[in-house]
């Protein structure tokens, strides 16, 4: 094993609907119940059966959680697979192959011949499982509970699939050393740790922010967040409506919020675009909301099934008029859990739309993390209450506050009546002509504005390393443990610089940040976009030169070694 | 204690034209409402841009303001969040029929227990008399900005095709005809389209009180509204009688919020706990 390597990284490729995410998914699975760190990230092409996706492993010893584009076994379920993933084999990594393959680094057997030995070919993705397992030093049985759970249900198909992991396990067994490849495990990482996906941590954030209204409409790659939360409507009491588009989802949105349901919707870009005028709308009348954004590249349809971090000034402008707002960008699994469920308090006690920027790598990613930590989480309602209610000899939906924050009442709560209009309103939420009104309205929105920029939301964010005298280099979003480990790389060769990840892309920290840019020696953002969306809101908001653009924008996401290489030439140098 | 009408009066000064179709549809719901013994804190009215949006607004009442033709999407969120409460939605024929005419297709499916009471003038009235989405293709019979009209849309039709849970039609000129559907289709579980037509007093010449007056003829006793071949016949038919009372109604399952979700009490008195999430880490493992 490559003394540097910490981690075995398997990379499952073939055709759509061939078993690529399940095969991964359960490897991470296995590696927890084993005691080991995994992480998975997928790549697919927008269609249902056919062409080449793959997803990647990385099953460790301690976490590691960024992109890797190397791997050091390839489990190659077409022809097509394989030459395509060819050369993202390491050096001294082996090839898995569909059919016996002439390639040096092939094993010597083949999965399909397994497979048909198992009972048929479509389990060759579980030859290849468990081949992968084998290799890992995951115990039998454990890749073996997982597959017969998984498969719990497939009748002939779920004892075909355990004959597969049988086949594999005795295919290592002749061929080369296991310790090769083994990963050494941590018991106590088995027994308390999660194994779950993006869009699972962010749909488990709602819940335990107290979502109780979810409306949208499918689109890669926020759907599933709705099928999440859709699938889990009883057991924790949300009411999921599939709107008929997008602007449905953002207006029914904002019914169910103007009635006390907190309240969300998940999207990407296109779709996104079009809710803007209900995000107007919710700015309007103040009604909290929750919007997980998940980008994928665009302009236009772009690119459906992949990565991006496009669309932050969109969700900063969106809308017309001005309005407050707040955007959150989880930075990992684990973080998606944390901003989201804070995303639900911070909505409710301002009467803001909160943004929760996603991407389709994030969404799409699976990690081991630990349990979430739910007892450091609000869980106050902000509504008016009853009984303070009815102490109210009136009550006024916008009424002036030194906050610009007017308490909100749900309709049917007391014997008062709340009244919200997208027209400029007065105070009791009627629609006026008054120049007077108008204007003293618009100060009440600036007014919170201001509140929320000096307000707390989320911890102060923390430059790791020292940043004086030595580059700066900002991320946001999904490129946080990418960054974070190729940084570490660098720091290992002697490489200096500091990291200062953001979480709350808006209100911006901007004298914080103009003091951590006035130590630095030179400013670099890395982001997945062409024109970089942070970089250019940091100039804005900080009046301070961006020196280096670090920017992927072809749908993939950045990898560890690309940015290693990336900054060593264009910032260290 | 009952309902009284002084509980729905509103300070808020009428910016409709004297004379406007409206006007009697406002007095309407109010008696309506007040005959059915709903205060004001119990019901919810729902409306967009226009006109006839403005309505909640000279009533004291719950009111959702919304966007132009979002009004009946917003009204059955409402409604699944607070299902304890009245929802009713009025639009005008642009918002229900035009920009809304997605979600009146799919209000339709939904079946959300709420009444949209569409006020027809034929014309876009506050953005100063274009064509909308039910005006008549014939010539000379109203000003239209942005000239002819396409072919008008029949929503009475459209909605029984769909099998809508409660079709009916009345006029701004039958004061009482027009309370009485209000009361019937707030009282009907499920979705409820009222369609009302209403005389534009600025930009149409034509459709008038008197025009209405003289042609609207109630449904006949005999007409079985659960027929829905007799109810297509009747939306369809053309010519000086013009048919109003309960088209159609439909006895079909009501969306029930707490079918899917379990829960038992609206949205709005529910607590955030969020130990509730470690049920599910098991899951995750």
């Amino acid at each position: 094993m490559n003394p540097h390597q910490k981690n075995l990284r398997v990379r499952f490729a073939g055709a759509a609907g061939q078993g690529v995410q399940t095969a991964a998914d359960l490897l991470g699975r296995a590696a927890l119940r084993s005691g080991r760190f995994a992480y998975a990230y997928a790549d697919a092409e927008s269609r249902i059966r056919g062409g080449v996706n793959f997803s990647q492993v990385r099953v460790s010893s301690e976490p590691l959680m960024g992109v890797t584009q190397r791997c050091d076994l390839l489990v190659a379920l077409s022809a097509e697979a394989q030459a395509r993933c060819a050369d993202s084999l390491a050096e001294h990594g082996s090839l898995i192959a569909a059919r016996a393959a002439a390639h040096p680094r092939a094993a010597p057997f083949d999965l399909e011949q397994l497979a048909a030995r198992a009972g048929s070919r479509a389990v060759a993705s579980t030859v290849g499982l468990a081949v992968a397992c084998a290799l890992a030093g995951i115990e039998r049985p454990i890749c073996l509970g997982v597959v017969r759970e998984r498969f719990a249900s497939g009748g002939a198909l779920a004892e075909k699939n355990a004959q597969a992991v049988l086949a594999g396990y005795e295919a290592v067994l002749g061929w080369i050393r296991q310790e090769r490849y083994a990963v050494p495990a941590r018991p106590e990482v088995a027994s308390r740790h999660l194994w779950i996906a993006g869009h699972e941590a962010i749909s488990l954030g709602a819940v335990a922010g107290g979502v109780r209204f979810v409306a949208g409409y499918p689109m890669s790659p926020a759907t599933g967040i709705l099928s999440d939360l859709s699938s889990w409507a009883r057991d924790f009491g949300i009411l999921v409506e599939q709107a008929e588009d997008e602007p449905a989802a953002i207006n029914m949105l904002a019914g169910a919020s103007y009635a006390g349901a907190r309240a969300m919707t998940a999207t990407s870009g296109g779709g996104f675009c079009l809710m803007c005028e209900g995000v107007s709308l919710l700015g309007m009348i103040e009604c909290p909301a929750v919007v997980v954004l998940a980008q994928r590249p665009g302009p236009s349809t772009g690119q459906p099934t992949r990565t991006a971090q496009g669309d932050l000034r969109l969700a900063l402008h969106a809308g017309h008029g001005f309005f407050p707002r707040v955007i959150l960008a989880p930075r990992d699994v684990a973080d998606g859990f944390e901003l989201t469920a804070r995303a639900f308090d911070i909505a409710e006690r301002y009467g803001v739309t909160v943004f929760v920027l996603s991407d389709q790598l994030l969404q799409d990613s699976r990690a081991v993390v630990p349990p979430f930590d739910t007892a450091g989480l609000p869980r106050a309602r902000h509504l008016l209450q009853p009984d303070q209610l009815k102490a109210m000899p009136r009550y006024q939906r916008y009424a002036q506050t030194a906050s610009g924050v007017s308490p909100q009442a749900a309709p049917g709560s007391s014997r008062h009546v709340v009244v919200v209009d997208s027209d400029e309103h007065d105070e009791d939420g009627h629609l006026t002509e008054s120049a007077e009104i108008a204007a003293r309205m618009a100060q009440k929105r600036l007014r919170k504005a201001e509140l929320i920029r000096n307000a707390k939301l989320l911890a102060a964010p923390e430059p790791e390393g020292d940043l004086d005298g030595r580059p700066l280099v900002l991320s946001w979003g999904s490129t946080y443990q990418t960054l974070a480990e190729a940084r570490a790389v660098l720091m290992d060769r002697g490489g200096d610089f500091a990291h200062l990840h953001l979480r709350q892309l808006w209100p911006l920290p901007a004298d914080r940040l103009k003091s951590a840019f006035e130590r630095a020696s030179s400013l670099a953002v890395v982001e997945c976009n062409p024109n970089g969306e942070l970089a250019g809101l940091l100039e804005q908001t900080t009046l301070t030169r961006i020196d280096h653009l670090l920017t992927r924008a072809d749908g993939r996401p950045m990898h560890v070694d690309e940015l290693t290489e990336r900054i060593e030439s264009e910032v260290l140098r | 204690m009952s309902v009284r009408p002084e509980d729905y009066a509103s300070r808020v000064e009428i910016a409709w034209c004297p004379g406007c179709g409206n006007r009697p549809i406002l007095e309407a719901v109010k008696a309506a409402l007040v005959a059915l013994d709903l205060a004001p804190q119990r019901v919810v009215i729902c409306s967009g841009i226009g006109q006839a949006p403005k309505l909640p607004h000279y009533l004291r009442v719950n009111t959702f303001n919304g966007l132009h033709g979002r009004e009946l999407v917003s009204a059955c969120a409402v409604k699944m969040a607070a299902p304890d409460l009245c929802v009713l939605v009025h639009a005008g024929d642009g918002g229900a029929y035009g920009e809304g005419g997605n979600h009146l297709l799919h209000a339709i499916r939904r079946n959300v227990d709420l009444t949209l009471v569409v006020h027809d003038n034929k014309t876009y009235a506050l953005t100063k008399g274009q064509a909308s989405p039910t005006s008549d293709a014939v010539e000379g019979t109203r000003v239209t900005v942005l000239g002819a009209a396409a072919a008008p849309l029949n929503p009475l039709a459209l909605a029984i095709s769909q099998g809508c849970s409660f079709v009916a039609r009345t006029s701004s000129a039958l004061p009482e005809h027009l309370q009485e559907m209000i009361q019937a289709a707030v009282r009907h579980r499920g979705f409820s389209l009222l369609h009302v037509l209403q005389p534009c007093v600025v930009w149409d010449r034509v459709h008038t009180y008197a025009y209405y007056r003289e042609r609207c003829e109630p449904i006949g006793a005999r007409h079985d509204p659960r027929d829905a071949r007799a109810a297509f016949a009747l939306a369809l038919q053309d010519g000086e009688r013009i048919p109003v009372g309960i088209f159609y109604t439909a006895d079909r399952p009501v969306y029930d919020p707490s079918a899917t979700s379990g829960l038992d009490r609206p949205s709005r008195e529910l607590p955030v706990d969020p130990d509730r999430v470690r049920d599910r880490f098991s899951r995750f493992r």
